[in-house]
Order: C-alpha cells, then structure tokens, then sequence
C-alpha cells in the first residue's frame, strides 16, 4: 500500500487513512465483490451515469431509470437527485469487455432520448465526480485516480455551498489543490467527513451504498375476443388469471393483502373492483372466493372488453398464515377465520364485520368500542379492561338512553360518576328496573335504568336480553 | 328395534295393552331416535330444568335452534351464554371457536359479555342491510367450521331458508340459533328444537314447541 501510495506526492497525505477502521454500516448491504480492506478496492468498478435534464422533484423518474438499468447489474444503487451508480466488475466478463458494456449503456441511454454524463472508475464517488465534471473516462486502476481526479472542480462533489465558499477562498478550485493540501488542517476547516470522501473517492476506503430493489406486484392484463356482458363468463376469464397471480406469488414466498381488477369498457372510464383480505395470502381458491363474491354484486354498466388483474404490494409470507394442519371441532374444517371474515366483508362491506373490546372506563357508554381489525390468526390475548363483576352490565345497550317513566326497581342503585374532565360528564344513578305493562318493551322485561342526578330524570340504557 | 323391544318387555306385564297402543302413548320414550341425537356432544344450557328435557341433556350441536319471541329482554340470549362459554372454554390453546352474532337487535355490550366470560376475541358481529344477506351470512359462517354457534335475528323468513340453514349447521357442525317474533309460531320449521318465550305474571315462560327425541311442552324454568 504504502509502495503504491508513493507513486504520487497527493496520494502520500492522505495515506494514513488506510490504517483507519471502516465505518460501521451494518443496515447497508455491500455489492458482493465488496471488501472492507482497503487493499482490494480495485475489485470494485463503478459506472456513475448523471442525468443533467433530470427535474430535482422526480424520485420516481430516477427509479425507472435504476429498472433500465438492473439489466446490465444487479448492484444498482441511486444517487439523489439525478445520478445511478452501477457496480460493473461482474458484469464486464459477461458482456465481453468493458467497452461493449459501455456502448450497451450508452446506447440503453439513448433509447430513453435522456442526455447522460457517464464515467466509470474503481470507486463510487470518483465515477460519479469524474461523471459530474463531464469528463467521461474509464479508469480502471485506482492508481490513476488521482491523476485523474486532480482537474475535476470542486463543484462537482456536491458538498456544502459553504464548504465550498471556505475552499474557494483559500484559493482552490479543482480537486488536484485540494488533495495536497495537508489533512489534519483540512478536517479542521471542512470536517472529517469531507477527508472521509476524499479516502472513498481515491479507493483507500469505502463507502457502502443502498442497493435498489425494485418493487414488485403481480400485474396482468387481457383483453377479451368478444365483449363480456354477464358477470359469470367474468368469472369463468378470470379464473387463469388468478391461478397465474397464486403462482407468482407462490414462486416469491409472498402474498398480498390486496387486488384490483379494472374492467375496461368500449368507452367511459374502466370499473374499477379494489378488495381487501383480511390476512396476507396466495392462496388461489381465496383470491377467487373473494373476488367472484365481489363480482356477484356489480353491476355491470357495459359490457366489458379487457381487464386487469393488479395486485397489491408484495407481503412475506407469515408461516400463521399457511394453516394445512387446522383442525376444528369437526376435523375437517373448510375455512379458517381469516376466509370467512372476508367472504363476509366482500359482500356486505367492511364496516358491517366487527368486533368489540372493552376500554377501562367507568361510564358505560365509553366502556366498549368496536375493532375492525381483527386478530384472525393469533390466539386471542387477554381482554384489556375492567371486568366489574359486582353490579349486573345489560348484554344490549342502546345507541342513546331514551327517556322513560319512573320504573319498577328490582336492584340497585350503582352510582356512576364520571367524566367531568372531558366535558362529557356523567353523574347517574342506574338500577336493574322492569317494564311497566303497556311500555315501550314487553312488560317484564328486565331493564337497565338510570336517573339523572340532576334533572331526576329516569331513562333507559340498556336491556338484559 | 331390539332395544324397542326391551321397553316393550318392561310395559308388557303391567298394562298388558297391544304393542302399538304403547309406542303411541306420548310417556314412552324410543331409544331410537334418542341415541341419533345423543350421538352429538351437547351443551349445558346451565338450567337444570330445562336440560332434563332436552334429549341429551343441553343444546344440541351441528343443528337449528329457533326460538320465538315477540321483543327482547326476556332473558333470550342468557339461555346460550352459559354454552357459548362452555364451548369457547372446551378448546385447546388458541384455537377457541369463532361465535357470530347476525343482526343484533342491539349493540351487544362488550362488559356484559366479558361479565360472562366471553372470549371477546373470538365474537363477532355481522350487520347485514338486508335480512336475505342476513340469512346468507348466517349461511356461510354456520357452513364454514371456525364457528361453534352463531346467532341470528330475524323479523321473518321462509322455510326454505331456514332448511338451508339446518344443512349449513349440520355441514360445519355448529350451533344455529334464530331469533323470530312468535306469529312464526305456527308454520312449519325444520329446526330440531323450537322454543317459545313469553312473559308470563313474574316469571319468563319458556314452552318447547317442538323437541326431537324429546317431549314438547311448558318447562318450569324456577327449577334448580
């Protein structure tokens, strides 16, 4: 290191950074040719392609860009705002050479009628300076970095315009200046993490990059021979197409949670049926029951020329989710819970399946609430909440306490005082009460009563069903 | 039969009446048609009373239970609670089956239920808009497995349904439960067991209109 180092007066500053320990980047993967050691940096080859016409504003642009550019790598990683930087080491042996490669992207580019700034050198941030300097080189021995590197402007490296402003001052304007500049006394004016870069750019340290992966989901489209006008030949065409969703989410261990199927029609816009599952799954007779329950109640507007099938984003696969051995009081159980519950949902809506869970609360009206999402899989935790077993609670409650005449009490009172601090207060007594022959209810029935501290007013709250 | 005709030796001496005289006599009780029903576990309704008068002694399991009554409070659904519970206990682990509850007159009071012992995990309500979907829901979770009982509530229905509903009980070996208004009390039902609440002078009247293997009539509910 230390032989190669001397090649160059520049390099020889800055050559104590190799003893140095690496940055801890644990979350970061690293390409697989990656080392730490900063020895076998030139295993690693870098393309920076810079999109100058790229609008600052556009993430999603930049990753359409990176799944162009996963078909010569599949280390692609991106470089807000307008940058890639692809690791070619693997890729040039497959490619032939490293100029064939380059032509390949460069003529992929051109495709795309975008204006690019390419440059490839054995490390991230000097493919991407050289890049950005429009100086389109293909360095492949990190000891020409230097060289090379010393008539890039400093502009190019993207750093604080003050930082910037502080170099300019001092006179230097091209990366040469500043990598003679003695290092102890350049932290000092930058900081350290500016050295830190300059290390990573002459390959003597290393810097892991985010890789992209791209996003995927099961999308299908079809378009049908003759327009579809009943909802049960639908059925019968999409019957493929979710066989062929179950197996390609069966292929990635995933599942989704989510579909869309758009109908498209000769005109107007296209039918949109968007349904949720209640659990993660890829299992092919769900996706069906569901989506055909979903389709008995559409009515179709026109007939329907094409559809596509779109699925939500891809999930793990959870092994709760996979319940081959469900036993059941039967044996032989059909559904499980997660099924049912959205079999139910797809027909009547998903506001009409619920749940209830108890809050700690005193005043009756607040003690419960309804959960819509449901636990389908786990086993039930312990119910959170008062469990009061002294005074008898009604297994109906009504929506609003009716107001009522003074009733027969048979238990009671339970004084219930509560809330002042949220401007909801109540202050009540409630008894166990039965009705009066020609009320309301039944006579007889059992009734749970409360009079109103205040007013004395008498009103009904809830009946023992 | 042989055991037909065990009870016949037992009758024989006594009354010295003809065979058929005796099994038309309302007091003798068939074997036969008992051990078909006795074949399924019941559940205790936790009245002493009344599951001496059910064949098997509690609520039937994989089958339809109707029950008419004219308004609520009449203590209707304190009848299955004590079996809901018991159910929901009876199963290992996590595994506790599913209880549904279709079309609720009222918003079932979450502390009421866990006063019980209601897993309220493991309930849940269906508000269907109309009573055909209703009917539909009650279908499917009754046909479906997870669930040991669901109950519905109904204003009316025809008889079909309602033999859909006793296939679905049968098929996934849960507990059915309807709710009607009494005016249901004469037409026909395919329900293994209908029972009839009335309010009487102090006390809920309960009447088992129709019980196989087992004998209709009044049942004195005070009992232990």
């Amino acid at each position: 290191m230390k032989s190669r180092s001397a090649k160059s007066r520049t390099a020889d500053l800055f050559a104590e950074a190799t003893s140095r320990p690496e940055r801890p980047a644990p979350a970061i993967s690293t390409p697989p040719t990656a080392q730490p050691s900063p020895g076998l940096h030139s295993r690693q080859l870098w393309y920076a392609a810079v999109f100058p016409e790229l609008a600052q504003s556009e993430p999603a642009a930049l990753q359409r860009l990176c799944l162009h550019a996963l078909q010569f790598t599949s280390f692609v990683s991106m470089e807000p705002p307008n940058a890639l930087l692809l690791e070619i080491k693997g890729s040039v042996k497959l490619f032939g050479s490293l100029e064939r490669l380059h032509a390949d992207l460069e003529a992929c580019w051109r495709r795309l009628t975008l204006p690019v700034l390419s440059a490839t050198a054995p490390s991230t941030l000097a493919a991407l300076w050289l890049a950005r300097a429009g100086d389109l080189k293909q360095i492949e021995d990190a000891a020409m970095l230097p060289g090379h590197l010393a008539k890039v402007p400093i502009e190019c490296t993207a750093w604080d315009g003050e930082q910037l402003q502080t170099l300019r001052a001092m006179g230097v304007t091209r990366l040469g200046e500043l990598l003679r500049l003695p290092r102890a006394g350049l932290a000092r004016r930058l900081s350290p993490a500016r050295v830190q870069d300059l290390d990573i750019a002459l390959a003597r340290s290393f810097a892991p990059r985010r890789v992209f992966v791209p996003r995927e989901r099961f999308g299908e489209r079809c378009d049908f021979e003759t327009e579809i006008e009943h909802v049960a030949y639908l059925e019968k065409a999409l019957e493929p197409v979710i066989e062929r969703c179950a197996q390609f989410l069966r292929r990635r261990q995933a599942g989704v949670q989510a579909l869309e199927l758009k109908l498209r029609h000769r005109e107007g816009p296209a039918t949109r049926v968007r349904l949720g599952l209640a659990s993660i799954t890829s299992e092919r007779r769900r996706l069906t029951d569901v989506l055909c329950q979903k389709l008995a109640r559409l009515t179709l507007e026109a007939p329907v020329r094409g559809m596509t099938l779109i699925s939500g984003p891809l999930r793990g696969l959870s092994a709760s989710s996979l319940d081959a051995f469900a036993g059941g009081l039967t044996g032989a159980v059909r559904d499980s819970a997660p099924q049912l519950v959205e079999r139910l949902r797809a027909r009547l809506g998903e506001k009409a399946v619920y749940g209830v869970c108890l809050i700690p609360e005193h005043r009756p009206e607040a003690a419960w609430r309804r959960v819509h999402e449901l636990h389908l899989n786990d086993a039930p935790g312990v119910s959170e909440g008062m469990i009061d077993q002294g005074m008898p609670r009604p297994l109906w409650l009504l929506d609003e306490p009716l107001s009522l005449p003074p009733p027969e009490i048979l238990q009671g009172p339970e004084r219930i005082e509560s809330g002042w601090w949220d401007g909801k207060g109540v202050a009540r007594d409630y008894y166990v009460a039965r009705q009066r022959v020609g009320a309301r209810h039944s006579p007889g029935a059992r009734l749970w009563v409360f009079q109103e501290r205040q007013s004395k007013r008498w009103y009904l709250h809830g009946v023992f069903a | 039969m042989s055991v037909c005709c065990v009870v016949v030796k037992t009758w024989m001496p006594r009354e010295g009446s003809a065979l058929a005289d005796i099994l038309a006599d309302a007091r003798v009780w068939k074997l036969k048609d008992a051990s078909a029903a006795a074949a399924r576990p019941v559940w205790s309704t936790g009245c002493g009373s009344l599951d001496a008068r059910l064949p098997g002694g509690g609520w039937p399991t994989a089958s339809l239970i109707e029950v008419l009554l004219d308004d609520t409070g009449l203590g209707e659904v304190q009848l299955f609670l004590p079996a809901l519970v018991a159910c929901q206990r009876a199963a290992h682990g996590g595994d506790a089956p599913w209880l549904v509850w279709i079309a609720p007159p009222h918003e079932p009071y979450a502390p009421a239920l866990a006063q019980q012992g209601i897993e309220l995990g493991r309930l849940l309500i269906v508000r269907p808009a109309t009573a055909t979907e209703a009917l539909w829901a009650a279908e499917q979770a009754l046909s479906s497995g997870v669930c040991a009982a669901v109950l519905l509530w109904l204003k009316g229905t025809d008889d079909r349904w309602l033999r859909r509903l006793k296939l679905a009980a049968e098929a996934g070996g849960a507990l059915g439960v309807l709710f009607r208004p009494e005016r249901h009390r004469f037409e026909s039902s395919p329900a293994c067991l209908r029972i009839a609440m009335t309010q009487g002078e102090n006390e809920t009247c309960l009447d088992l209109l129709k019980v196989q293997g087992g004998r209709p009539g009044p049942v004195d509910l005070s009992g232990p």
